[in-house]
C-alpha cells in the first residue's frame, strides 16, 4: 500500500522546466520514446487529449509558473508550447 | 466582428441548436441560466473592476448575441444593446448582507431569460461592506459553457491586475467570428463524417441506457446539490495511482464513477456522459463561448477483473471518444433516432474540473461559488479541485428524480466507494454499501426481538378451548360450532388418529372440501401431535401420488367418496368414521420443535417440494399478527383460501388463538365475489385476505361497493398501488400488504397500505417479530437504500426445510453470515429497501412466478412437457398480455396436435399452470452461445395484431404527410411511430409545417414528441380540432406530479377555462397533480347555473369526486379567487380540511355590484383578455364577435383552435359569470386566503385584498409587479410559483407537525407586504 505522506515529499523539489523536460514528460504521457516528438508535430495527432494536455499544464504549473490551459489549447504543438513558457518564465525574469 | 454575416445574422452553431430546442420544449425553465458569483473581501478597486469588465464584457461577443426566430430556423446577430453592462447593488445596510445578496441572485437565478427578447448576461456586483463585495454572473447557456465562464471571468481579473500594477494586459479574447467559422468548416467536413461514423459504429447496437432513479429525466426548474469534501489520503492515493498508470487523475475519477453508477443499475454496462470542452487544438480555444459536447462514454466492468485493467480500459474508451469529441450528442441521438425525451444516450454526467478555478484579484481573497452549469436532467457528479490538494464532489441532482436526501446519501457513498477502489485490488472487493449503511441494514432496520412464549400452536388453541367453551368457534353455511364442541370433537379425532399410528414426527394427510370438519380435522391432527398435509383434489392423480409418495402420510382425512384416489397410497378415514367422544389413546403433545404442517409448492426440477414448518414458527407469525393488528374475541375472519395456500394456514388459527369467530365460506365461494359479498354482509365479517388479482375482481362487483370491513390483507403477489387506491375508494377497511414465501410460515414483512398511502410501489414492508430481511448483493454484501439485491430472509420463522430433500434444503437454506449459527433463506425475489427501511420487491431472479397467487416454476412445466413425449424441445416462458395479466406459453418443437398436449399437461399439471398459449416452431431460437433467445420468441396470439391501415381523415392526412417528409417507399400503417420510420426533429419540425399548411394548425412539437404515431398523432389533430370532448371538460388535469403530495384545484376565470394556470402547474416545485376546473357551462346543453354559490357547492363535489379526502388546495385568478373562496367556505361546511386557498388578484363581489352594466361588447374584450391580448391595445380590430374570432384563428393563441360554438360557449360564459358575481354574498372563510397582487394595476381605484378582511380569518399579501391581465403569464408565473410552492408545503409540513407556525417569508420580487385582517 501507498504512503500517502510519502507522494508528497518526492514531489516537491523540481527541476526548472526546459523544453527537453516538456519533450519527455510529453512522451511519457503518450507512451513514446522522446525522440518521437518533433517541435512541430500536432500533439493531437500523436493522441494527446484534452485531459492528458490538462495534466501536462497543471505539472508544469507546479513550479511556480503562471500558465493557462487555454493558451496550450490553442496551439498543441511542443514549439508552441515551449513558446508560451519561455515567455511566462521571461516574465517572472 | 468580421463582415461574414450579412444582414440576418448567422444560424446558430451545431452546439447553440440542441440547447436551443430544449429551451423550446421548456421556455419557461430557468436553468437553462449558468451562472456563479465570487465573493471578493478586501480593498476592491472599484474603478479598475468596473473598467476591466467593460473591457472583457465587449471582448466576450457572445454576451451581445440576440436570437430571432426565423422561418427557416433560429438566427443570431450582435446587438450592442444587449451587451451587460456592471449593475452595482448596495445591500450594507441589510441585518446579513449577504443573506440579503444571495438572495437576491437566488431571484435573479430563477428567472428563465426568453433569449430572442431578454439580454443573454447579467454582470452585478454587490456591495455588502466597505471591504466585502459580491460578482455574479449570469449568462444564458447559449453564450457560454462552464469553460468560457472561466475564461471570461480570469479575463477580467487580468485586466483589473494590469490596472493595479501599471502593466499591460495579456491579449484580448478572441472574437466570435472564429466560432463561427470553425463550426461552419466542421458541418463540411471530412473529419465530422469519420467521427460520425466512429459514433454510430459505437452505438449501433442501441444499448439499453440505465440510471440511478427511474423516471423521465427531464429537468426540473432546480436541482439539488450536495457536496462533500474528498479526504486527503484518498486524494493522495488518487495521484499515487495516476502516476503509476500514467492515466490522467479525472480519468480515475470518471471510471470509478461508472463503477459506481453501475452498482446501482445492476446491468451489465452503463453509459455515462461526459462533458468535453472541445477547445483543445482550436482556434476557439480561448472565446468565451457555447462549445462544450457531452461524451456518451460506455463502461462494462468485467467481473473479477484487476482495478489496473478496469481502469485501463475505460481510460483507452475516453482518450478514443475524445478524439471524436467535436462530433455533436445531440446529433448522434438524431442518428441513433433516440428521439423524445424518455430515450436516453447517457446516464449520470460526470464533469471534472482538475484546475482551481478561482481568479486571483491582486489584494483580494476570492471565493468562488458555481451556480449553474445549465439543466440538470438527471445527475451530475463533479469534482472541482481547490487549494493545494483539495478535491470537493458536487452532486447535483433533479429534484422530480431525487430527493435532497439521496443527493447526499449519493454524495457520501460515492465518496466512501472511491476511498475504498482506490485501496482495492479489484472492484469485486469494494461494497457499495458504506459501513453505516451496512450497519443500519443489518441492525437497526432488523432489530426487531420480542419475546414470544416458546409453547406449541396446540397449546395454544387448547388454551382458547378451555377458557371459552361456550362462544361460537367456527360458523359454515348456517351451522356454528363453540368451542366447547370444537375442543370435543377434535379430541376425540386425536385419539382415533393417535391409535392409527400418527403423532409427533408424522404426517396426516387432510383433502376435504371446506366444511365444519375440516376445521375439527386440522384441529386434531394438531392434537395428535402429528404435522398436516393438505392436498388438492383438483390437482391431477399423477401429481397426488408424487406429492403421497414423497411424504408418506400415515393416514388421510378424506370424504369417502373421493377414498378411491389415495387407494394405493395410504388408508383414507372418512367424518362418517370420526368418534364423536374422546376416550381410548391419549396422544402425546408435539414440542414447539416439532413440525406444524407440511405445504407442497412447485419445484423447479419438475417435482412438487414440501416445505416443513415448525410450531415455533408458526406461533411466531400468528402472535405477531394477534397483537400486530390487535385480533380479539369480537373478530369474524373469513376463511376461504385453500388450505394447499399457506395464507390459510393464519386464516384457520389466527381466529382459534383469539377466541374469535372463524366464518368458513363454501367451497368454490373463494372464485365468486358476489358469493363474497354475501357471505361478507351476512355473516358480519370483519377481516378478510384476498390476493390482489382476486381483490381488483371483488372490488369490480357492484355487491362489494360499500363494504364495510375491519381488515383486509393482501399478500401473494405485487399489490398494485393502483388497486391499493381503488380499494380505497370502494371499501372502508384497513388494507394491510403482508409478504412472505411457504418457506418462512406464510408472512415475513407488512405495510400498512391505508388510505393515506401514497407509496408507488407499494412496499412490501418492514419484518415481523424476530425476523430480519436482508437486501444482499452478489457477495453477500448488504445493499446501501434503494439499489436492488437478493432479498434474504432469517430468523424464527424459517421452515426447517424441504421434506426429504437435504440438498434442495443446503441450497436454498444458507448459513447467515451477519449472526452466527442462525440459517438464512435465499427467497429467489430481487428487491432493494427504501431510506425508512421499507422494503420494496422487484421481481424474481429466476424464472419463478405467481399465477393468481400461487408459485408457479416453469422448470415444473417444462418437464411436465417433456415427458409427455409429443415433443422434442420446449421453452416455457411467462408473457403478459395485453392488458397486462400473466400469461405461460409453451415454445414447442416437434408437436403437431397441439390439442393432444395440452390434455396430456392437463392430467399432470394443477389448472393455473397449464399454459395458456402452446406455439409450435421448427426450432427454438438460440442466440450465438447457444442460449435461448428469449427476444426472438414471436408474440403468441392472445389477441390480433398487426399492421392496421390509416382509417380517419386525419389518419390517412397524417400518413400521406408522413410518407412525404420521410420520403417513404409506401403509405405506414397506423401504428408507424414518426422518429421509427426514421424521423428526426428536424423533419419533425417540417412534418408540423406541412400539418399548419394542411389544416391551419398543428398540435406542436411536444405533442408529436408525445406521441409520434400516425394514429395518435392524427387522434392530437382532432382533439385539437373538436376541443369539447377534451380541452372543455369540466375537471381537466393540468400537471402530474409527486402523488405523495395534496393536489392543487385551479378554478377557471370569467371565461371557464382553466388552460391559462398550465404555466404555473408545469412551474410548481415540487410538482405536483394540478387540476382545472372549467366551467361546464362552456358545453351549450349545459344550463348556466342559477347562483354563484350552487355553482361553488357544484366544484366542490367535483374535486371531491376527483379526490375524497382533504387538504384541498385551491386557486382562483379573477373570478376563479371568488369561486375559490366560495369553494373553500363549502368544503369547510362539509367538515372537510382546507389547504392553501390563493387569489390570484380576486376582489369580492361587493366591489362589482355597483359597477355599470357591462358594455355589449364586454363578453368580447373579456376573450381577447383570455387570449393574453389586452384590448384596449388593438384599437384596429372592430369588436364583432367574427373579426374577434379571426383575430384568435390567426394568433398563437390556443383559443384559435376551438371551435365556433365552443368560442359562443366562452362568450356565454362570461356573461354568466358576470351576473353571478353581481348576484353573490360572500360568507366568512374560517382559514387564511394567500393574495397575490397585480401590483402594476388599479391604480386610482379602490381595489385593495383588505375588502376580504369580513370574509376571512386572515389575509397573506404578496405582490407580485405585474399587471392583472398578465397574471397567469410567464413572468408573473415566475414570481408566483414559488411563493405559491412554498406556502404549499409550508401548509402541509405544519399539518404533520402541528407546534411548527409558518413563518412569512420575504420572497416576493417586490415589497412584501402583509396585511392582517
Amino acid at each position: 500500500m501507498i504512503d500517502p505522506t510519502q507522494i508528497r515529499r518526492l514531489a516537491e523539489p523540481r527541476e526548472p522546466l526546459t523544453l527537453e523536460r516538456m519533450r519527455r514528460d510529453i512522451a511519457a504521457m503518450l507512451h513514446e520514446d522522446p525522440s518521437e516528438i518533433g517541435e512541430g508535430d500536432s500533439l493531437l495527432d500523436l493522441g494527446l487529449d484534452s485531459m492528458r494536455a490538462m495534466n501536462l499544464v497543471l505539472g508544469w504549473s507546479e513550479g511556480g509558473l503562471d500558465l493557462e490551459f487555454s493558451e496550450f489549447a490553442e496551439d498543441p504543438t511542443l514549439a508552441g508550447w515551449w513558446a508560451i513558457v519561455a515567455r511566462q518564465q521571461a516574465r517572472l525574469g | 466582428m468580421s463582415g461574414s454575416s450579412d444582414s440576418r445574422g448567422w444560424p446558430l452553431t451545431e452546439a447553440q441548436s440542441g440547447l436551443w430546442y430544449a429551451q423550446q420544449l421548456d421556455p419557461a425553465n430557468p436553468l437553462f441560466n449558468t451562472g456563479q458569483y465570487i465573493e471578493l473581501v478586501g480593498a476592491l478597486d472599484p474603478d479598475a473592476f468596473r473598467s476591466a469588465l467593460s473591457t472583457a464584457v465587449e471582448e466576450a461577443e457572445a454576451l451581445s448575441l440576440r436570437m430571432i426566430d426565423a422561418a427557416d430556423g433560429p438566427r443570431q446577430f450582435l446587438d450592442a444593446a444587449q451587451r451587460p453592462s456592471l449593475d452595482v447593488i448596495d445591500v450594507s445596510g441589510a441585518e446579513d448582507p449577504l443573506a440579503a445578496a444571495e438572495a437576491d441572485i437566488a431571484r435573479d437565478m430563477a428567472t428563465p431569460i426568453d433569449p430572442t427578447r431578454d439580454p443573454l448576461a447579467a454582470e452585478r456586483l454587490f456591495r455588502l461592506g466597505p471591504e466585502r463585495f459580491i460578482w455574479q454572473q449570469r449568462i444564458h447557456h447559449l453564450a457560454i459553457d462552464g469553460y468560457g465562464m472561466i475564461l471570461l471571468t480570469q479575463r477580467v481579473a487580468d485586466l483589473y491586475n494590469a490596472r493595479r500594477r501599471g502593466t499591460a494586459p495579456g491579449p484580448a479574447l478572441p472574437g466570435l467570428d472564429v466560432v463561427l467559422a470553425e463550426d461552419a468548416a466542421y458541418r463540411v467536413a471530412d473529419k465530422r463524417a469519420a467521427d460520425a461514423a466512429y459514433w454510430r459504429e459505437a452505438f449501433a447496437d442501441q444499448p439499453e441506457v440505465a440510471s440511478l432513479a427511474a423516471g423521465a429525466p427531464v429537468s426540473a426548474f432546480g436541482f439539488h446539490r450536495r457536496a462533500v469534501e474528498v479526504d486527503a489520503a484518498t486524494v493522495a492515493r488518487l495521484h499515487a495511482l495516476a502516476k503509476a498508470t500514467s492515466i490522467p487523475w479525472p480519468d480515475l475519477l470518471t471510471a470509478l464513477c461508472a463503477a459506481y453508477v453501475q452498482r446501482h443499475t445492476g446491468t451489465a454496462e452503463v453509459v455515462l456522459g461526459v462533458p468535453h470542452m472541445g477547445r483543445l487544438g482550436s482556434k476557439a480555444a480561448r472565446v468565451p463561448a457555447m462549445l462544450m459536447n457531452v461524451l456518451p462514454v460506455r463502461v462494462a466492468p468485467e467481473p473479477g477483473a484487476t482495478l489496473a485493467d478496469f481502469l485501463g480500459t475505460v481510460a483507452r474508451g475516453l482518450v478514443k471518444a475524445r478524439r471524436h469529441g467535436r462530433y455533436r450528442s445531440e446529433q448522434l441521438r438524431r442518428d441513433l433516432k433516440l428521439i423524445g425525451r424518455q430515450r436516453r444516450l447517457h446516464g449520470p454526467l460526470v464533469n471534472v474540473l482538475p484546475f482551481d478555478e478561482t481568479p486571483h484579484f491582486e489584494g483580494l481573497d476570492a471565493r468562488l461559488q458555481v451556480l449553474s452549469a445549465g439543466p440538470v436532467d438527471e445527475i451530475t457528479f463533479t469534482f472541482r479541485a481547490h487549494g493545494d490538494a483539495g478535491l470537493r464532489l458536487e452532486i447535483d441532482a433533479n429534484p422530480d428524480l431525487y430527493s435532497a436526501d439521496e443527493a447526499l446519501a449519493h454524495a457520501r457513498r460515492l465518496n466512501a466507494f472511491l476511498a475504498a477502489a482506490l485501496a482495492a485490488e479489484r472492484l469485486d472487493e469494494v461494497s457499495t454499501a458504506t459501513p453505516e449503511e451496512a450497519q443500519r441494514h443489518l441492525g437497526e432496520m432488523n432489530a426487531t426481538a420480542h419475546a414470544v412464549a416458546d409453547v406449541t400452536l396446540t397449546a395454544l388453541i387448547e388454551t382458547t378451548m378451555r377458557h371459552c367453551p361456550t362462544a361460537p368457534a367456527i360458523r359454515f353455511d348456517g351451522a356454528e360450532m363453540s368451542y366447547g364442541e370444537l375442543d370435543c370433537r377434535s379430541a376425540a379425532l386425536a385419539s382415533r388418529l393417535a391409535a392409527a399410528g400418527a403423532g409427533p414426527g408424522g404426517i396426516v394427510a387432510v383433502a376435504l372440501p371446506r366444511s365444519l370438519e375440516l376445521i375439527v380435522a386440522l384441529v386434531a391432527v394438531l392434537r395428535a401431535g402429528a404435522a398436516y398435509l393438505p392436498l388438492d383434489l383438483g390437482h391431477p392423480d399423477e401429481r397426488l401420488a408424487r406429492i403421497l409418495g414423497s411424504a408418506r402420510p400415515v393416514v388421510a382425512l378424506a370424504l369417502e367418496a373421493d377414498a378411491g384416489r389415495f387407494a394405493p397410497h395410504v388408508p383414507v378415514l372418512a367424518p362418517e368414521a370420526w368418534p364423536s367422544e374422546p376416550g381410548g389413546v391419549v396422544p402425546p403433545a408435539a414440542k414447539p420443535c416439532d413440525a406444524a404442517y407440511v405445504i407442497y409448492t412447485s419445484g423447479s426440477t419438475g417435482e412438487p417440494k414440501g416445505v416443513v414448518i415448525e410450531h415455533r414458527a408458526i406461533v411466531n407469525r400468528l402472535e405477531w399478527m394477534r397483537e400486530h393488528y390487535r385480533i380479539g374475541p369480537d373478530e369474524r375472519i373469513v376463511q376461504k383460501t385453500p388450505a394447499t395456500f399457506d395464507v390459510s394456514v393464519w386464516e384457520f388459527f389466527l381466529p382459534l388463538i383469539a377466541g374469535a369467530v372463524l366464518v368458513v365460506a363454501p367451497p368454490e365461494a373463494h372464485r365468486d365475489p358476489v358469493a363474497l359479498a354475501r357471505l361478507f354482509r351476512a355473516e358480519k365479517v370483519t377481516t378478510a385476505h384476498f390476493v390482489p388479482s382476486m381483490l381488483a375482481a371483488f372490488l369490480a362487483e357492484p355487491a362489494a361497493q360499500g363494504l364495510a370491513l375491519r381488515y383486509v390483507f393482501c399478500s401473494g403477489e405485487e399489490l398494485p398501488a393502483e388497486l391499493r387506491d381503488r380499494f380505497h375508494r370502494t371499501l372502508a377497511a384497513e388494507l394491510h400488504n403482508l409478504y412472505g414465501p411457504t418457506e418462512a410460515a406464510v408472512d415475513v414483512s407488512f405495510w400498512p397500505a391505508g388510505p393515506q398511502d401514497r407509496a408507488r410501489p407499494v412496499p412490501i414492508g418492514f419484518p415481523v417479530w424476530n425476523t430480519r430481511l436482508y437486501v444482499l448483493d452478489e457477495a453477500m454484501r448488504p445493499q446501501p437504500p434503494g439499489v436492488p439485491g437478493h432479498l434474504f430472509l432469517a430468523g424464527v420463522q424459517l421452515a426447517r426445510g424441504y421434506l426429504g430433500r437435504p440438498d434442495l434444503t443446503a441450497e436454498r437454506f444458507l448459513p447467515d453470515p451477519f449472526v452466527p449459527g442462525e440459517r438464512m433463506y435465499r427467497s429467489g425475489d430481487l428487491a432493494y429497501y427504501r431510506t425508512d427501511g421499507a422494503v420494496i420487491f422487484l421481481g424474481r431472479s429466476d424464472h419463478q412466478i405467481k399465477i393468481r397467487g400461487l408459485r408457479v416454476e416453469l422448470g415444473e412445466i417444462e418437464t411436465a412437457v417433456m415427458q409427455s413425449g409429443l415433443v422434442r424441445q420446449c421453452a416455457v416462458i411467462a408473457s403478459r398480455d395485453a392488458a397486462g395479466a400473466q400469461r405461460i406459453v409453451a415454445y414447442v418443437v416437434g408437436v403437431t396436435e397441439a390439442g393432444a398436449l395440452r390434455e396430456k399437461l392437463a392430467s399432470r399439471l394443477p389448472d393455473y399452470m397449464v399454459p395458456s398459449a402452446i406455439v409450435t416452431l421448427d426450432a427454438l431460437p438460440v442466440t450465438a452461445n447457444g442460449k435461448l433467445d428469449r427476444a426472438a420468441l414471436p408474440a403468441p396470439e392472445f389477441s390480433g395484431v398487426g399492421g392496421r391501415a390509416p382509417q380517419t381523415p386525419s389518419e390517412r392526412l397524417v400518413a400521406r404527410l408522413f410518407r412525404e417528409v420521410l420520403r417513404l417507399e409506401a403509405e405506414p400503417a397506423a401504428e408507424d411511430d414518426f422518429f421509427a420510420l426514421g424521423g428526426d426533429s428536424l423533419q419533425a419540425v417540417s412534418m408540423l409545417l406541412r400539418l399548419r399548411e394542411a389544416v391551419g394548425r398543428d398540435p406542436g412539437l411536444g405533442a408529436l414528441f408525445a406521441a409520434p404515431s400516425v394514429a395518435s398523432l392524427a387522434a392530437a389533430l382532432d382533439d385539437q380540432a373538436a376541443p369539447a370532448e377534451f380541452g372543455l371538460d369540466p375537471v381537466i388535469r393540468l400537471a402530474d406530479g409527486d402523488p405523495a403530495l395534496p393536489p392543487l384545484f385551479a378554478i377557471h376565470p370569467a371565461g371557464g377555462l382553466a388552460w391559462c394556470y398550465g404555466g404555473l402547474a408545469r412551474t410548481l416545485a415540487p410538482r405536483r397533480a394540478v387540476y382545472g376546473l372549467q366551467a361546464p357551462a362552456l358545453s351549450p346543453e349545459e344550463p348556466l347555473p342559477p347562483s354563484l354559490a350552487a355553482l361553488a357547492a357544484d366544484y366542490a363535489r367535483r374535486i371531491r369526486t376527483v379526490r375524497p379526502n382533504g387538504p384541498y388546495h385551491l386557486v382562483g385568478w379573477s373570478v376563479g379567487g371568488i369561486l375559490a373562496q366560495a369553494v373553500a367556505v363549502e368544503l369547510r361546511q362539509e367538515g372537510a380540511e382546507v389547504g392553501v386557498v390563493a387569489l390570484l388578484d380576486a376582489y369580492p363581489s361587493d366591489c362589482w355590484r355597483a359597477e355599470a352594466e357591462p358594455a355589449p361588447d364586454a363578453a368580447l374584450k373579456a376573450l381577447l383578455a383570455i387570449a393574453g391580448h389586452d384590448p384596449d391595445r388593438l384599437p384596429g380590430l372592430a369588436l364583432s364577435r367574427a373579426s374577434v374570432i379571426a383575430f384568435l384563428r390567426a394568433s398563437d393563441s390556443p383559443l384559435g383552435t376551438l371551435s365556433n360554438a365552443a368560442l359562443d360557449g366562452v362568450v356565454r360564459v362570461v356573461t354568466g359569470n358576470n351576473r353571478l358575481v353581481r348576484g353573490h354574498h360572500h360568507a366568512r372563510y374560517d382559514g387564511t386566503l394567500t393574495f397575490f397582487r397585480a401590483a402594476l394595476d388599479h391604480e386610482g381605484r379602490d381595489l385593495t385584498p383588505a375588502k376580504w378582511a369580513p370574509y376571512a380569518a386572515g389575509i397573506e399579501v404578496i405582490d407580485i409587479a405585474s399587471l392583472h391581465a398578465h397574471l397567469t403569464g410567464r413572468a408573473a408565473t415566475a414570481a408566483i410559483a414559488p411563493v405559491l410552492g412554498e406556502a404549499l408545503a409550508a401548509n402541509e409540513q405544519s399539518k404533520e407537525n402541528p407546534c411548527v407556525t409558518t413563518v412569512s417569508r420575504d420572497v416576493s420580487p417586490s415589497s412584501p407586504e402583509r396585511a392582517e385582517a
